[in-house]
C-alpha cells in the first residue's frame, strides 16, 4: 500500500512540475479564422501567437501573445482587434500575469491577473471604457486553485501534454479563470488523424473540448483541435460549432520551433 | 396562386442576395443568387405557360445580376489582408512596458 502511495504520490509531482520541452522562444504560429457555412468559407480574421523571451532583474519569464486582428473587408462592419499574453516560468509554464487587451467594434475591456501562487490568489483588475472615452476600474482578489491558469497558459499547457502516451478516449480536466470565474474544460483524445494543412500533411492527434456549465460551445465532441503529433505539438488546425455554422481556424505558417 | 409564391421567394431571394453581397459575407450570397435565379426562371416558364406578361422577372434577374457581379468581383479583387494593426501594436508595446514593472517584485518559484 505504501509503495503505492510513494508511486502515486510521485505520479502527482511529475504531472505538476511538468517541464517544458515543447515551446521555445521565438516561436511564430499564424492562423486564418474563417467561418464556414454548408462549405462556403468566409475569411474573418488574422489569429497570431508568439513567444518571447522578457527579462526581469530577477528572472527570465516567457511571454505567451496572442492577437486577432480583422480582415481589412471587415474593418468597418465589425473592426476587431484583441490582444491575450501571459508572462509564465519558460520551464512549467506556469502563468504569473495575465493580460488581455480586447477591442472588438467599439467595445472596449481589459482584464489582468497576478498570480499569487502561495498564497493561491489572484490579483484582478478591470478595465472598461464609457461612452464619453474615460476609464474606470475594478480590482478584485480571486480564490483560485492550486492548478488554476488563464486561457492562454492552458493553450500552450496543452501542447506541452504527453499525449503520445495516452490512449484514445483518456481525458484530462483543466480550470480556466476566464472573466474572474473559475471554469473546468475538459480536454478528450479522440484519435490519431492525418490531415492535410499549409504547412504540409501532418499526422495529428485530434482532441475534443468541452466546457462544463456553459453553452458557448455547442455540441458532444463537435469542437475540435488538431495538434501535430511530433514533438513540436503544433495547434494546425481547430473546429467550433456555432449555431449557424462552423467557425475554424487553419495554420497559415509556423516558425521558430524548437524541434 | 402558386406563381405569386414564386414571385415573391424570388424577391426575397434577390433582396436578400444583393444584401449580403454588399456586406464582407458575399461568399454567401451565391445561395440566394441561384434560389433567385432558380424562381425567375419559373416564372417565365409558367408565364410563357399562361400566355401573360410579368414584370417581376425583370426585377428578379435585374437583382441577381447586380449581386453576381458583386460576389464575383468581391471574390476576384479583395485578398484576405489584415488592416491597420498600428493601435494593436502600440498597445501590445504599452502592455509589454507595463508587464515589465508589474513582474520586477515577481519571485519564480521553481517549484511551481
Amino acid at each position: 500500500m505504501k509503495k503505492y502511495f510513494f508511486v502515486f504520490t510521485l505520479l502527482c509531482g511529475l504531472s505538476i512540475t511538468a517541464q517544458n520541452n515543447t515551446i521555445a522562444f521565438g516561436e511564430k504560429l499564424v492562423f486564418s479564422a474563417s467561418y464556414n457555412m454548408s462549405g462556403i468559407l468566409t475569411d474573418i480574421a488574422e489569429v497570431k501567437m508568439e513567444t518571447s523571451e522578457v527579462k526581469t532583474s530577477k528572472s527570465t519569464l516567457m511571454r505567451l501573445k496572442c492577437t486577432a486582428a480583422t480582415y481589412k473587408k471587415w474593418d468597418n462592419f465589425f473592426k476587431i482587434r484583441d490582444l491575450y499574453e501571459s508572462y509564465v516560468n519558460p520551464k512549467t509554464l506556469t502563468p504569473y500575469l495575465y493580460k488581455r487587451d480586447i477591442s472588438e467594434g467599439g467595445y472596449y475591456k481589459f482584464m489582468q491577473y497576478k498570480y499569487n501562487h502561495k498564497a493561491k490568489l489572484v490579483k484582478s483588475l478591470k478595465r472598461k471604457k464609457r461612452k464619453d472615452g474615460t476609464t474606470w476600474d475594478e480590482n478584485k482578489n480571486v480564490k483560485i486553485n492550486a492548478s488554476t491558469k488563464d486561457i492562454v497558459s492552458t493553450l500552450y499547457y496543452i501542447r506541452n501534454l504527453d499525449i503520445h502516451k495516452a490512449n484514445p478516449g483518456d481525458q484530462q480536466d483543466f480550470i480556466v479563470l476566464f472573466d474572474n470565474k473559475e471554469t473546468s474544460i475538459t480536454l478528450k483524445y479522440l484519435s490519431k488523424e492525418t490531415i492535410s494543412t499549409k504547412i504540409g500533411s501532418k499526422e495529428c492527434y485530434k482532441l475534443a473540448i468541452s466546457i462544463k456549465g456553459s453553452d458557448v460551445l455547442k455540441g458532444s465532441n463537435s469542437n475540435l483541435l488538431w495538434l501535430t503529433a511530433d514533438e513540436n505539438k503544433i495547434p494546425v488546425y481547430a473546429k467550433f460549432k456555432i449555431p449557424v455554422g462552423n467557425g475554424e481556424l487553419k495554420i497559415q505558417s509556423a516558425t521558430g520551433l524548437k524541434h | 396562386m402558386g406563381k405569386k409564391l414564386i414571385i415573391i421567394l424570388g424577391f426575397i431571394a434577390a433582396v436578400l442576395a444583393v444584401i449580403l453581397a454588399v456586406t464582407p459575407l458575399s461568399n454567401l450570397a451565391v445561395i440566394p443568387i441561384i434560389v433567385a435565379f432558380v424562381c425567375g426562371l419559373l416564372i417565365i416558364f409558367m408565364s410563357k405557360k399562361d400566355k401573360t406578361k410579368t414584370k417581376s422577372i425583370q426585377y428578379i434577374f435585374l437583382m441577381v445580376i447586380i449581386a453576381l457581379a458583386l460576389t464575383i468581383y468581391k471574390s476576384i479583387y479583395y485578398t484576405s489582408e489584415v488592416g491597420d494593426i498600428e493601435q494593436l501594436e502600440q498597445r501590445d508595446e504599452e502592455n509589454l512596458e507595463d508587464s515589465k514593472e508589474l513582474l520586477e517584485d515577481i519571485d519564480i518559484d521553481e517549484d511551481l
